[in-house]
């Protein structure tokens, strides 16, 4: 930090266009650091996501639905996902996606009465069926309640996905995961960001691929 | 899988789509002053006792439910929680507004009840031209509330509103783009606002441009 910001710690007295100008430097490095982490996921995912999205319009195109999850800002990713599908706009082909932190009345009746490892894989007990797809967004890689719904997912027959950041941490253990995308980062923010382009590109081959199924 | 034809998902579409994602970004950093202008102003606000609060329709309705858990609960272990909440997650006051006076009124109902004038308010629209967000924004200026705006496809009508004090246009139009572009732009923000509140010497009346 101290090394970042050495401003904050000289002991001087605050010098306003030296912190403007520490603040004009840090937003051009980090603009810089979210294009050089796309750059990487397009080389090293490029196969898969395509595979992925083929795979997802054979699933819609059977009648499956888009199940979408994850927690705090992921949980707003996963209602992006979702969303995005769902409402994608004039001249788009609309399919059925939803997001399991949708709703409020089941997400704390489950943390109240289970816990909250619980309050996605009982939402995919409940509604999933074998030809919907499974979604769980995580930075980390790590939430014990994406695990559980993606283990519970694949029991039932969907498919499933992760997208995860850092090493994709135990999500790259899980033997029930489909796929599974990692944005290689160590801060939580350029993870989020690369992750948005995961999924806006999953969608678009996903319509692309199915324009091609007749 | 069989059905797709797998031409249509090359591996050249995905290094493409990705590579689309890079012009906004330098666009970004080339706003990197109104980026720091609009960290400090926050930073005032914040210092001062005001809130965050934030609104978008559509994908910016998620983003706005983004923004708030980021300033109530820093992912960065050890970063302050700062007050702020989106507008777009009490589904009862939406409908209910929209159904009542129309969808242009569900931000500034909200925010003439909820927030104060020593508030921020942060719209967020892909097209720049959303009715809602630019009333909510409205309403807030004239309540002296603190206006922040992050809008694509040129800006459109909330980018060129002289309600608005501090905008981040971006020139894309692909609403997937320029979300992924608002998305960068609000964890700087929150990220950035940060250097300023940690040296409150910066935030004091003599240096408040």
């Amino acid at each position: 930090m101290e090394s970042l910001y050495p401003f904050l710690y000289s002991g001087s007295t605050p010098d306003l266009d030296a912190v403007l100008a520490e603040v004009r430097a840090s937003t051009v490095a980090k603009a810089r650091e979210i294009t050089e982490l796309r750059q990487l996921i397009a080389a090293q995912d490029a196969t898969r996501l395509a595979a992925c999205a083929t795979e997802m319009a054979a699933r819609f195109s059977g009648g499956g639905r888009l199940l979408a999850f994850g927690n705090g800002g992921s949980a707003t990713d996963a209602q992006q996902l979702a969303t995005l599908f769902l409402d994608p706009g004039p001249g788009e082909r609309a399919l059925p996606a939803y997001c399991l932190a949708n709703d409020t009345a089941v997400v704390t009746a489950l943390c109240n009465d289970v816990g909250v490892e619980v309050v996605f894989a009982r939402q995919i007990a409940a509604f999933g069926q074998p030809r919907d797809i499974a979604i769980g967004l995580s930075t980390s890689g790590n939430s014990e309640n994406l695990l559980r719904a993606l283990d519970e997912a694949a029991r039932h027959g969907l498919l499933t996905v992760g997208i995860a950041g850092y090493d994709g941490g135990k999500m790259a253990e899980l033997d029930s995961l489909d796929y599974l995308f990692v944005a290689p980062s160590s801060s939580v923010h350029r993870i989020q960001e690369a992750q948005t382009t995961v999924y806006h590109t999953l969608w678009q081959l996903t319509v692309a691929s199915l324009a091609g199924i007749r | 899988m069989s059905a797709a034809p797998s031409a249509a998902v090359g591996d050249n579409e995905v290094a493409r789509l990705f590579e689309r994602r890079a012009a906004s970004l330098d666009e970004f950093a080339g706003h990197a002053g109104t980026v720091a202008a609009a960290c400090h102003a926050m930073a005032v606000r914040f210092h001062q006792g005001g809130k965050l609060v934030v609104f978008g329709t559509g994908a910016s309705s998620t983003d706005a439910l983004h923004v708030a858990v980021e300033f109530v609960h820093p992912v960065i272990v050890g970063k302050r929680a700062l007050p702020a909440i989106s507008l777009t997650a009490d589904a009862a006051t939406v409908t209910g507004i929209a159904e009542r006076e129309g969808m242009g009124a569900i931000f500034a109902h909200q925010i003439r009840h909820l927030a104060a004038p020593a508030d921020i308010a942060l719209g967020l629209s892909a097209d720049g031209n959303s009715e809602s967000v630019l009333n909510g924004l409205l309403t807030a200026h004239g309540m002296g509330m603190l206006t922040i705006a992050l809008a694509g496809a040129g800006g459109g009508v909330i980018g060129a509103s002289p309600a608005v004090d501090h905008v981040l246009v971006t020139t894309e139009s692909d609403p997937r783009v320029v979300k992924e572009a608002h998305v960068t732009a609000y964890h700087v923000l929150w990220e950035l606002v940060h250097v300023f509140f940690e040296q409150p010497g910066v935030l004091g009346p003599a240096v408040v441009s």
